[in-house]
């Protein structure tokens, strides 16, 4: 096996369901101008953007459609690729050493 | 009544620190047990975690997370799901069930050992949600497998095989003892927090988790993945810990207790999660193989984590990246070749189109491990089965108490690499193994593998019949046999023929 290709990709790893389809949009939407990447697994779904990536409370309720917290995200957060920060608001996939 | 936001009281609620006055700081947290660095406490004040969650939060979130696996449960029993499933897959499940079940149980005395000597306030409270997340892993995981204990014995080894002295047992004991119930607080957060829970356990709930919808088994994917949702936040535990270490100079202290915990759970892992992804699930449902899942997970994802905190991979990363090519294929011949020994029934399955996959995903397999296989099909093709049982005992690592093994081809290379510690003589299977016991020689001189317990005469009779009473064998239920009969074979006889 050859070595990895290294990058600064971050951003959640979710079930597949609703909440996966509403932070895909909500990622988009709270993400502007940075690559996107998504890799749809069957079971799961792993939704990359560029050096950080945030979901906002606010735009997560829209596409949920009801009000919708950032702790409710983790019924169906399974993962994550770099680091994470939570608030009441947001929550921010980041790297603090980007290459 | 309005309800504060909760970053308005939670640093003052998580601030559980006081002075101590009818005993000392180091009596009440004894640095065998807290931290055996003596990072001050006002460092360890500053540990402030990823992700945070108060009890209000975790109490709905987790009964709405139980309802929901408990639920999926409920309606697809009423499938004939399992009636129907392969042998292949009924493997995996009793594999999975019987390895993970009651360790889930020692993850939660090790997030208690957190809650109890962690030396940050922080640590303490999250932990006490690691340890219930643990409690609700371990009773999940036995009382799904606890309705198909009535088809078939063998998935009593979710309760069982933690009691007994199974060969595979002893290795997972004997991993999970030195960095989960033996070590102390700030020590155990980086080898189980990070190493374990952020390094490998997502192969085993995530990847396998796309293998089991693809079987069709709903149950058991939204079993595994909701349990990994816990692990995304208690495995947070270990990201402060590193950053508080290496700022106080320990950075080298904390490479080396990953660089140990990795390869413990790596070589655990690639049995338990290697072989089912690339032998038992069938051909048609396997979309990823081990390699690319290891990819996904480790490779990508998990090396890049550690990194950004300032560490490095393992020293030992080359010797890693030829077990993942190697290892599982190696164990996958020595399990099948003792299948009686293992309490699941692991099918060969490299019949033709097997073997042309394992070519693709594994360039050299058939020059290589093929040409072990095609010795075994030989002896199928002419009725001669019991010639593809050993009679030999195999060399046992004297760390990861898995028989010592390398690939086959052209070249034999297995070879045990040495060490002599007080007067006895030490086998291991690689350079990690032995490496691992010479940073503390102490610590697991004592150790006897399986065959060491043989010639010792701690088993008796000490043949076959006595070790596979030893191991729980014909005991908590019959030992494994061919999960397909050998069918496997017939594209070969039918190849002949033509």
């Amino acid at each position: 096996m050859t070595d990895n290709e290294r990058s600064n990709s971050v951003g959640p790893v979710l079930r597949t369901g609703e909440v996966a389809d509403a932070v895909i949009e909500a990622i988009q939407e709270d993400n502007p101008g940075r690559k996107f990447v998504i890799d749809d697994k069957v079971s799961y779904v792993r939704i990359e953007t560029e050096g950080e990536c945030i979901i906002r409370k606010e735009t997560l309720s829209k596409y949920m459609g009801r009000p919708f917290s950032i702790t409710e995200l983790e019924l169906d957060l399974t993962s994550f690729s770099g680091r994470v920060e939570t608030t009441d608001n947001q929550i921010r996939f980041f790297l603090e050493r980007s290459l | 009544m309005a309800l504060l936001e909760r970053n308005e009281w939670y640093d003052i609620a998580r601030d559980t620190n006081w002075t101590p006055t009818y005993v000392s700081q180091e009596n009440l947290f004894p640095p065998t047990m807290s931290d055996p660095y003596q990072i001050p406490i006002d460092e360890w004040e500053t540990f402030d975690e990823p992700y945070k969650v108060s009890f209000r939060e975790y109490v709905r979130t987790q009964r709405e997370k139980d309802g929901s696996a408990y639920s999926v449960k409920a309606a697809l029993s009423r499938s004939r799901f399992y009636d129907q499933a392969c042998e292949g897959w009924a493997s995996v499940l009793k594999l999975h069930y019987g390895t993970v079940a009651l360790t889930e149980y020692q993850a939660c005395q090790f997030q208690a050992r957190m809650v109890r000597f962690g030396p940050s306030p922080s640590m303490r409270n999250m932990a006490t949600f690691g340890m219930l997340d643990e409690m609700r892993h371990a009773q999940l995981q036995l009382f799904f497998p606890h309705e198909l204990v009535h088809r078939d014995r063998q998935y009593d080894w979710a309760h069982e095989a933690a009691h007994t002295n199974n060969w595979a047992v002893i290795g997972g004991r004997h991993a999970m003892d030195d960095i989960m119930m033996c070590r102390d607080a700030v020590t155990g957060s980086l080898m189980v927090s990070f190493a374990f829970e952020t390094g490998l356990t997502n192969l085993q709930m995530i990847g396998l988790s796309t293998d089991a919808a693809n079987m069709g088994d709903f149950t058991f994917s939204n079993l595994i993945t909701s349990i990994q949702s816990d692990e995304a936040r208690h495995a947070q535990l270990g990201t402060p810990t590193i950053e508080i270490m290496v700022r106080n100079g320990y950075k080298e202290d904390a490479q080396k207790i990953l660089d140990i915990a990795f390869w413990r759970v790596w070589r655990l892992f690639s049995v338990s999660v290697g072989i089912p992804m690339d032998y038992y699930i069938p051909l048609e449902q396997r979309h990823m193989s081990f390699k690319e899942f290891m990819h996904e997970w480790v490779n990508r994802q998990y090396v890049r984590q550690v990194e950004d905190l300032g560490l490095a991979k393992p020293w030992y990363w080359q010797h890693f990246l030829d077990d993942i090519e190697n290892h599982h294929h190696c164990q996958q011949g020595g399990i099948w070749s003792w299948r009686p020994t293992v309490w699941w029934n692991p099918p060969g399955a490299v019949g033709p189109k097997e073997r042309q996959w394992l070519e693709k995903k594994y360039p050299g397999w058939n020059d290589s491990y093929g040409t072990y296989w095609d010795v075994i099909t030989e002896n199928l093709l002419a009725d001669r089965e019991e010639k593809t049982h050993p009679e030999c005992v195999p060399i046992i690592c004297n760390m990861c108490q898995i028989p010592i093994s390398n690939r086959p081809g052209k070249a034999w290379k297995a070879r045990p690499y040495q060490f002599e510690h007080e007067g006895r003589r030490y086998n291991f299977c690689t350079e990690p193994c032995r490496w691992i016991f010479t940073t503390d020689p102490n610590r697991y001189k004592d150790h006897e593998t399986i065959v060491d317990r043989m010639y010792s005469g701690e088993i008796q009779p000490p043949d076959l019949d006595g070790v596979l009473k030893y191991m729980g064998i014909g005991v908590v239920s019959e030992g494994g046999r061919d999960g397909y009969n050998y069918q496997w074979i017939e594209g070969f006889r039918s190849a002949a023929a033509e």
